[in-house]
């Protein structure tokens, strides 16, 4: 008789692997002072986006109130976050 | 008159004397307030605990950053010189201070919704701080536009 592989006592482990690297979205919230044109400078340089995927960002954040701008593993996310306040954008995470 | 242009490899700001002492103290005053108002403390978590964590570890490095950036602009004003040659990477070090300090100078006059610009009151656009706000963001855009042909490629030769 065919002996079952040990899926489930390793299913657990897979899970929380799984879960740890679930995209994180790195979310960058309007604010009212920040320039748009800033905006833009900020998303070109920091994710590599071109002058119109960034300008449709800025324009989801600053209609809608937020957009998500990036969807990264939690380590590279808080990273990201990280880099969006140091240039003075109110930015969070938020567990996809 | 104040000028802002793009050079080779960097951003030129032309600022007579007064120019460079109104900015400074505009620098020096609102960089005094840094922390005071809560855009100038950003989260990152909804959760306390991993907001907590996250500002242990990030905090410090965001701390000495932002003062690294004023202290270049603080610099960069005091040196005596009408033109202010900077290479690209000290040109977002500037654009991200100026942010800093206008998000200052916007949460001490109590800016919180889009379209301030129409509907500020008197007594809002006879504070220092609303002067100061639009001084700053004038050479914020300059920047900006000088900096934008450039963005993408900035430091990629220390790559």
């Amino acid at each position: 008789m065919p002996v079952e592989a040990p899926t489930r006592e390793r299913a657990p482990v897979r899970r929380q692997q799984q879960q740890r690297d679930f995209p994180w979205q790195v979310v960058v919230w309007n604010d009212p002072i920040t320039l748009m044109s800033y905006v833009v400078l900020v998303l070109r340089r920091l994710f590599g986006y071109d002058q119109t995927t960034a300008t449709k960002l800025m324009l989801q954040i600053h209609n809608d109130g937020k957009a998500i701008v990036a969807s990264q593993p939690r380590e590279q996310a808080e990273v990201s976050v990280s880099q969006l306040h140091a240039f003075g954008l109110q930015a969070t995470l938020a567990h996809g | 008159m104040a000028e802002i242009v793009r050079r080779r490899g960097g951003t030129e700001l032309r600022l007579d004397g007064r120019e460079r002492e109104l900015l400074l103290d505009i620098v020096d005053r609102l960089s005094a307030k840094l922390g005071t108002v809560p855009r100038s403390s950003p989260r990152a978590y909804e959760d306390p605990e991993l907001e907590a964590e996250y500002q242990r570890l990030a905090r410090p490095d965001f701390e000495s950053t932002r003062l690294a950036d004023i202290d270049l602009v603080r610099g960069g004003l005091a040196a005596g010189r009408d033109r202010i040659l900077l290479a690209d990477d000290q040109t977002l070090a500037w654009i991200r201070a100026l942010n800093h300090l206008r998000l200052v100078a916007g949460g001490l006059i109590g800016i919180d919704a889009d379209g301030w610009e129409s509907t500020v009151d008197e007594a809002t656009l006879a504070r220092p701080e609303y002067d100061m706000l639009i001084a700053l963001g004038w050479v914020q855009e300059g920047l900006v536009s000088a900096m934008s042909p450039a963005v993408d490629s900035v430091g990629e030769q220390e790559d």
